[in-house]
């Protein structure tokens, strides 16, 4: 098992080469010989000897040169310099040189094994340093590696982090975390008190003052802009050390602006809609309280055209439930569409079948004109029914008796125009940005006598959105409307291709 | 013409308007309705009226207030009882109320009252702006 271990003699004397080569090699070792120091030192050079014993006096070079040498190139081996002629000087020479020590000549096998053995493990022991030193090298780079690349994605991400210790000073921050604190004025070891608004240093703080065994994260909301709106939500965990006793704590925030306007919104709409609900409820209630108030003598005729109101009013209020509630499938995504190429004429002729009646009643003509080759979309049609539906209603509702209602379709290079245009009372400037807003109706002399729920046109808007059309409105007060819609149509050349 | 004294009702619902007439009629008084805060206000100056009902919402969400402001800067409006009538004490995002001296400073209305007005509750509550009225003269 000794093989591996390699020994190089260097020495001018055949005998004694010989000789202690046979002793190392009875010992296991692999042992190389050279005559002379040139050869020693290119031997020496040449592989990674364990242990090398050099004569010191040889007839070309002397044996501390040789020593010098081959430390240059081989440092981790372990020297002897062998003499006959000990001297204080010699050792000091030789051990300055970087040798283990000098072997007198002549020696026993014994002595020589005993310096032998020395060397080999002081080798073993060199090695082994190195190769942990190395080792610890490696993992030194790859934990800064590490260490950088946490960094970089902790620097990279949108939510702010602050990390801060028991001293309440700033140990690790983000980018992100100074953008959405607006906290230019954070570094590094500073405290924290008085750079961070009083509300989220409060929540440090507590967290940092809680002795008990189980701390929960803790979060919070904060407007923390004082003129625009900006929202963040402050999320505070606290660090456990080894002992679980608190070494800190961490700061997340998030942005939370868009979600807090939506809620904003959607509180808005809430309001709205109960009290577009509350109006007719609240005026039916109305008439059956005068109704049955005793104080309160009406003329049959008067009862019974109260009674009417009442019941158009409750209408209404079913008309808008059934609205909304096509708005609320639509947002859900819950709307189950059929979507298949549609022939438009045919679905506007079925939904002027809905409204004969009533344009009879009020002797509105309606007139029709499509054009040829007009193309095929592709919709769900019941979607287009109710699209055509709310805007012929509002055709004939807002027409002046004995008025028109012109409906033409045409083809453009995109999409089916389809006209709804009617002569009606038309909207004053202004009203027309505000159509397309739930629960929004035109409010003049000529509608207030008009039942609607204020939110066909937004349910028109909807389904053309869907399918990436669009509306167009002209109008002009007293004189009438034009609706135009625009559904992109099935491109036949297209379609062949595929 | 008769000397019952005349209350302003503005009201863009048609129906509500007519109920709110009838019950202050019924209440012994004499009423004069508009349709809208501009008619409102021209029926203000022409009638100069004992107490105006005003509903809030109306062309816009805060057309009531509108009016409202406008009377009370008015000499006579300055001597009448002026009341705001909504159904959203707390829609859209608004939240009022006419109690405070502050509140009232900027709202410029003698109160906020509930839709559907309760007739008893204004009767009483113009009795009560007189009232006060005439301890201070």
């Amino acid at each position: 098992m000794n093989t591996d271990i390699k020994i190089l003699i260097v020495d001018d004397e055949d005998n004694l080469r010989t000789a202690v080569k046979k002793i190392l090699q009875m010992e296991g070792y692999t042992v190389s010989t050279a005559e002379n120091g040139t050869k020693g030192i290119s031997i020496g050079s040449s592989d990674d000897f364990d242990v090398v014993l050099i004569d010191l006096k040889m007839p070309d070079i002397s044996g501390m040169e040789v020593l010098a040498r081959l430390r240059q190139v081989k440092p981790n081996t372990s020297y002897y310099i062998a003499t006959a002629y000990a001297s204080y000087e010699t050792a000091v020479e030789a051990i300055k040189l970087g040798a283990e020590g000098y072997i007198l000549k002549p020696f026993t096998p014994d002595e020589l094994l005993h310096d032998i053995r020395k060397g080999i493990e002081k080798r073993r022991l060199i090695i082994e340093a190195e190769e942990l030193k190395r080792e610890r090298e490696a993992n030194l780079l790859e934990l800064a590696f590490e260490r950088s690349r946490l960094n970089t994605v902790i620097k990279s991400i949108t939510e702010g982090v602050l990390v801060v210790n028991k001293d309440r000073e700033a140990v690790y921050f983000n980018p992100a975390f100074i953008k959405l604190l607006k906290a230019d004025e954070l570094e590094l070891a500073r405290n924290v008190s008085d750079v961070l608004p009083y509300p989220i240093y409060e929540m440090i703080d507590n967290m940092l003052n809680d002795s008990s065994s189980e701390i929960k994260t803790q979060s919070d909301e904060f407007k923390t802009d004082a003129d625009g709106d900006l929202y963040v939500e402050v999320s505070v965990s606290p660090i456990l050390g080894n002992d679980h006793s608190m070494d800190g704590v961490v700061l997340v925030v998030n942005n939370i602006t868009t979600y807090k306007q939506i809620e904003l919104l959607k509180n808005q709409f809430i309001s709205m809609v109960s009290h577009e609900l509350k109006a007719p409820v609240a005026a039916t209630l109305g008439f059956l309280e005068i109704l049955t108030n005793p104080s309160i003598i009406l003329p049959e005729t008067q009862q019974i055209e109260y009674l009417t109101r009442a019941s158009a009013r409750l209408k209404s209020l079913i008309e808008m439930v059934n609205d909304l509630l096509d708005i609320s499938r639509s947002e859900l995504n819950t709307v189950r569409r059929e979507i298949r190429p549609v022939i438009v004429q045919k679905v506007i002729e079925e939904v002027l079948l809905l409204f004969e009646n009533e344009a009879a009643k009020r002797n509105i003509a309606v007139e029709i004109k499509y054009e040829e080759n007009i193309p095929l979309i592709n919709v769900d049609p019941n979607e287009i029914e109710r699209l055509l539906t709310n805007l012929v209603s509002n055709a004939i509702k807002y027409n002046k008796n004995d008025g028109k209602v012109l409906i033409s379709v045409h083809k453009s290079a995109k999409y089916v125009e389809i006209s709804v245009e009617d002569t009606g009372i038309g909207m004053k400037p202004g009203e027309k940005e505000k159509l397309f807003n739930e629960f929004y109706r035109a409010k003049n002399e000529f509608t207030k006598t008009i039942s609607g729920t204020g939110l066909g046109l937004s349910i028109v808007k909807r389904i053309l959105d869907y399918y990436q059309g669009y509306v167009n409105v002209e109008s002009e007060y007293g004189k009438g409307t034009r609706f135009i819609i625009y559904l992109p149509y099935i491109d036949e050349h297209n379609t062949n291709q595929h | 013409m008769s000397d019952k004294k005349v209350i302003l009702v503005v009201d863009d619902d048609v129906d509500i308007l007519e109920q709110t007439k009838i019950l202050v009629e019924n209440a012994g008084f004499s009423v004069v309705t508009a349709e809208s805060s501009n008619e409102g206000w021209l029926k203000f100056q022409e009638i100069k009226p004992y107490a105006c009902v005003l509903d809030l919402m109306m062309e816009e969400y805060d057309s009531g207030f509108i009016l409202s402001h406008k009377i009370k800067k008015d000499a006579h409006g300055k001597t009448i009882p002026v009341f705001l009538v909504t159904s959203v004490a707390n829609a859209t995002g608004l939240r009022f109320d006419a109690t405070t001296e502050d509140e009232k400073s900027w709202i410029k209305a003698d109160a906020i009252m509930n839709k559907p007005v309760v007739i008893d509750d204004l009767i009483s509550k113009i009795d009560e702006f007189y009232e006060k009225a005439d301890a201070v003269k």
